[in-house]
């Protein structure tokens, strides 16, 4: 067979067949709500690689009248055999009629050598009142898989799980929404073994999934990298003329230039936001998140960010002796060696002494107001000189990264983004401290990247956010 | 396509710039569709075709962007330093060969100044190599200052180019100058110099000098008989006995001084500066991060999830308002699809007629008959009210709908049936999002023949939003 595999979510109304179906095919703009009926008609979902569909999912409305349907069936068949056939003869006839529009939706998928994708909610007791359904599926004598969904905070799994093992050839717990990316990949793994033949399609499906996976990964590292070159070397500037200079203090000067900083770097992070966002397929998440804001005319960020996304002293300071001994080192290579490491040593502690003392405050005026020259008057805010700067934007970010790493496309809550308050980064190991200590530094003086400092930078990004996803999945 | 390697580094930063803000989903589709259709026709997908077919595919003028710009600030900086060194060939040349009839050309400054030129031209190759550029802040100021990464790494060779040029014309000039001048003036050269030397060492020294074409041109190799006499002293007495014919013999030997110490190095240079930054941009775009993610998605797979179809606005009403009727007395009860199961609460059971049960596992004519039964049992009664107990979490479907349909027509004119959804746990109320679907059931059928109540529960009434409790 070379025709990929199709499988039919089908079920009773608002079970969460579409929810299974957002989160399999990573669509967020499927209507999921608890309302029958939301699902009219059936809808096609194929995974494509290269154009090539490996397997198509087909959303279903719901049974609405599966016992007529049962009735009509049982009347016009004559024995098990022909149960596929007179299925098929249901949907023949009943092609137009307005009341049974839902059944021929769900089974017509069926009759063309779909899968079957039965959906429940574990939730709410097992009731047997959905014998006839199962009925109707079993007629059809396409391979099946049970789904226990949990829509409530009550679990009747295992009623379920025993009860539907009586109808169908696998029964699988999944919960659209909060299934993690692994069971996702196990669960369609599970629909390929239905059928010899679907096995491979599968297969590839999940191994495909699992790269995109790994490949968005890097992707995120490089937007947040991106950003934060951005935001740390970004300088707020202004260029005033002797008329305008007579007309402007400089205390309105200085706060119209520091607000305009604000903005760009609360637009610049809004953006890597929309930009990550987007690269996992989330394109309607509504989000709640703590802005950036300042504390005091010398203090960039409250105490309150700072207290929850800033590194320690004792960090900045073993990330600040990795960049100076790079430096020092370079007094060796001058000296031909002949300092014998000592160059090294001394740019070390020079690093870490000035990142201990000064890491965390400003290091030089980021408010500078020029002199009159040329009729013309310049001030400039920033780049900001507080290397914790970076490290609060790098935390918020990789939190958010986390976030929508781990969202199911079927969840339409509010993505509530609250601060942690651990610095999860000393987790990191040294050389990738180093890195980054090293690039916010070069960005706060504006000095360009070459490529492979670019390349280090977003692989040290890259490690934070599986330091980043390991904290949090053993937090609790 | 474009096969200067300069402008397809350009072209290839320009076209990775702008499809910074695209998704990278698109961009994947949409350059793995290249690496294949260019597998299909058996040729390498090289960033020279990509780039080409990204431009055929925007239309005419599709490339004039910010690399066409570069291109043209260069080319009008190199246009300024040939301008430039055209003019100070000229006045260098009429500099070095003033002559007024008074002292003679001094040679020794002439090869002096060639020395100079020849250190000045190698020191400008040197500095692009080891990417030294004290003249960045000039740049900067002159409106050059839209670096991208790009640009301060290719600026050493890009500069030192100009300055080239600016040598191979100012070499030309000088050389044409002074074709000229011999042409029309009589130039008297000689040689001087302070330091003690004779005329033997000073031989042998333009000799050295004139070595590369003593082959090609012996005249131009001045003989010792003319350095002897040419030889002058500042305080000697003037043109003492030398024949005045033999001061304008040095000429061959000074244009092929200018020519090969001068004007052949800055050719070559000019040419090393083209190749160097030739060199440059190949190992700039080999090592561009848009090359290494443009290989990656021409490589990788595209993958599609399905997740082109949209419909999360086309959400059913949930809004409308709707209320909530207070429990009739009703001496019958229906239980649908299950609802009462395992027992039926004391709170509704008590006092009725008639206990039945409908959809779910019944069988149709069962449905049909507990109708019928209900039928008869109304036209008896004087409150023609009707309980039909559900499950609140099992949505309404069509099923109940043709219940209903069927009751409406089979009871009596004035008989009206409540919905009462109960909660899984039959002393729990029942969630407000489960009330709020029946509701709306209610009022999408019969609203004058339909309506929903709750079963008191401990005295309580549920507080359903937008529900009014009555």
């Amino acid at each position: 067979m070379n025709t990929a595999p199709v499988f039919a979510v089908v079920g009773h109304p608002n079970k969460g067949k579409s929810s299974v179906v957002a989160t399999l095919s990573q669509n967020d703009a499927i209507a999921i709500a608890l309302e029958p009926g939301t699902t009219r008609k059936r809808q096609s979902y194929p995974l494509s690689v290269d154009g090539k569909t490996l397997y198509t999912l087909v959303d279903t409305p719901g049974f609405q009248r599966p016992r007529r349907v049962l009735e009509w069936l049982e009347a016009h068949s004559v024995s098990a055999s022909d149960h596929n056939d007179t299925v098929r003869a249901f949907v023949q006839q009943h092609q137009g009629d307005g009341r049974f529009t839902d059944e021929c939706e769900l089974l017509a998928p069926l009759l063309d050598g779909a899968g079957i994708i039965y959906v429940v909610d574990g939730s709410v007791p097992y009731s047997a009142e959905h014998e006839a359904e199962m009925t109707i599926l079993r007629w059809t004598g396409q391979p099946s898989l049970a789904l226990i969904n949990s829509i409530g905070p009550d679990d009747h799994s295992e009623t379920w799980q025993a009860a539907l093992g009586q109808f169908f050839q696998v029964v699988r717990k999944f919960d659209a929404v909060r299934a993690p990316f692994e069971q996702h990949l196990s669960l369609l793994r599970a629909f390929g073994q239905l059928e010899p033949d679907w096995e491979q399609a599968l297969d590839q499906a999940t191994h495909f999934l699992s790269e995109q996976r790994k490949q968005r990964r890097a992707l995120a590292a490089g937007m947040i990298a991106r950003a934060l070159k951005d935001m740390m070397s970004f300088q707020a500037k202004r260029t005033l003329t002797l008329e305008q200079v007579s007309g402007t203090s400089d205390h309105t000067l200085a706060d119209e230039l520091r607000q305009r900083w604000y903005q760009y770097q609360r637009q610049r992070e809004q953006a890597l936001r929309i930009e990550i966002e987007h690269l996992y397929q989330h394109q309607h998440i509504r989000r709640q998140e703590a802005e950036l804001e300042w504390h005091s005319d010398h203090d960039l960020f409250s105490e309150d960010t700072r207290k929850h996304w800033a590194v320690s002293k004792r960090y900045l300071a073993t990330a600040g002796f990795g960049a100076g001994a790079v430096s020092g080192a370079g007094l060796d290579a001058l000296t031909l060696g002949s300092s014998l490491g000592a160059g090294a040593l001394v740019g070390g502690l020079i690093g870490a002494a000035g990142s201990y003392l000064y890491g965390d405050r400003f290091t030089l005026p980021a408010l500078n107001i020029g002199l009159v020259r040329d009729g013309l008057k310049t001030a400039t805010f920033g780049p900001v000189q507080d290397s914790q700067f970076g490290y609060v934007v790098l935390g918020r970010a990789v939190d958010h990264w986390w976030h929508i790493n781990h969202r199911n496309h079927a969840g339409r809550g509010l993505l509530d983004l609250e601060p942690a308050d651990h610095h999860w980064l000393e987790r990191l190991d040294k050389k990738s401290r180093q890195t980054i200590q090293r690039t916010l530094d070069k960005c706060r003086k504006q000095q360009p990247l070459d490529a492979s400092q670019t390349h280090k930078f977003n692989d040290a990004i890259e490690l934070c956010l599986s330091v980043y996803d390991d904290w949090r999945l053993n937090r609790t | 396509m474009t096969d200067h390697p300069l402008r397809l580094l350009l072209d290839f930063d320009a076209c990775v710039q702008r499809d910074k803000g695209q998704a990278p989903a698109f961009l994947h589709r949409r350059d793995r569709k290249f690496a294949l259709s260019c597998e299909q026709q058996g040729i390498p997908p090289t960033p020279e075709r990509w780039l080409a077919h990204i431009n055929h595919l925007s239309g005419p003028g599709a490339g004039a962007g910010p690399a066409s710009h570069t291109l043209r600030v260069w080319r009008r900086i190199n246009r300024g330093f040939m301008v430039a060194g055209m003019l100070l060939g000229v006045l260098t040349m009429l500099g070095l060969l003033f002559y007024d009839g008074g002292q003679r050309i001094n040679v020794t400054i002439i090869i002096a100044f060639v020395a100079l030129q020849l250190l000045l031209a190698l020191l400008t190759t040197a500095q692009s190599l080891a990417g030294w550029q004290p003249w960045r802040p000039l740049l900067r100021r002159f409106g050059n200052n839209r670096e991208s990464g790009l640009l301060p790494r290719l600026q050493p060779v890009l500069t030192a180019k100009a300055a080239q040029l600016g040598g191979l014309c100012f070499a030309l000039s000088g050389l044409a100058t002074m074709l000229l001048m011999v042409v029309l003036q009589d130039l008297a050269f000689g040689w001087s110099t302070t330091l003690e030397t004779d005329a033997t060492r000073y031989h042998s020294l333009v000799t050295a000098i004139a070595a590369p074409w003593a082959w090609l041109w012996p005249a131009a190799v001045p003989d010792f008989a003319l350095v002897e006499a040419t030889r002058f002293f500042r305080a000697s007495p003037r043109d003492a006995g030398m024949s005045p014919a033999r001061w304008g013999d040095w000429w061959p030997f000074i244009a092929m001084l200018w020519t090969i110490w001068i004007l052949v190095p800055r050719a070559v240079l000019t040419l090393v500066a083209t190749l160097l930054i030739h060199r440059k941009a190949r190992q700039l775009l080999a090592s561009h991060p848009g090359m290494r993610a443009l290989m990656y998605r021409m490589e990788t797979p595209a993958l599609d999830t399905g997740n082109a179809y949209n419909d999360a606005s086309d959400l059913p009403d949930t809004e409308t308002q709707l209320d909530l009727q207070p429990l009739p007395d009703a001496s019958i009860l229906l239980c649908w699809a299950g609802a009462g199961d395992p027992e039926l609460p004391d709170a509704l059971s008590s006092g009725k007629s008639l206990i039945a049960r409908a959809g779910g596992r019944m069988p149709l004519a069962q449905d049909r008959q507990t109708l019928e039964q209900a039928a008869s049992e109304l036209s008896q009664a004087t409150d023609r009210s009707v309980l039909l107990l559900t499950r609140s979490w099992e949505p309404p479907t069509g099923e109940l709908e043709d219940f209903l349909a069927t009751a409406k027509n089979l009871w009596p004119k004035g008989s009206k049936i409540a919905l009462v959804p109960l909660a899984a746990q039959p002393d729990r109320k029942p969630d407000t999002h489960q009330v709020q679907q029946w509701l709306r059931f209610a009022r999408r059928t019969w609203p004058d023949f339909v309506t929903v109540s709750l079963m008191p529960v401990h005295e309580t009434l549920p507080d359903v939003d937008r529900g009014v409790m009555e």
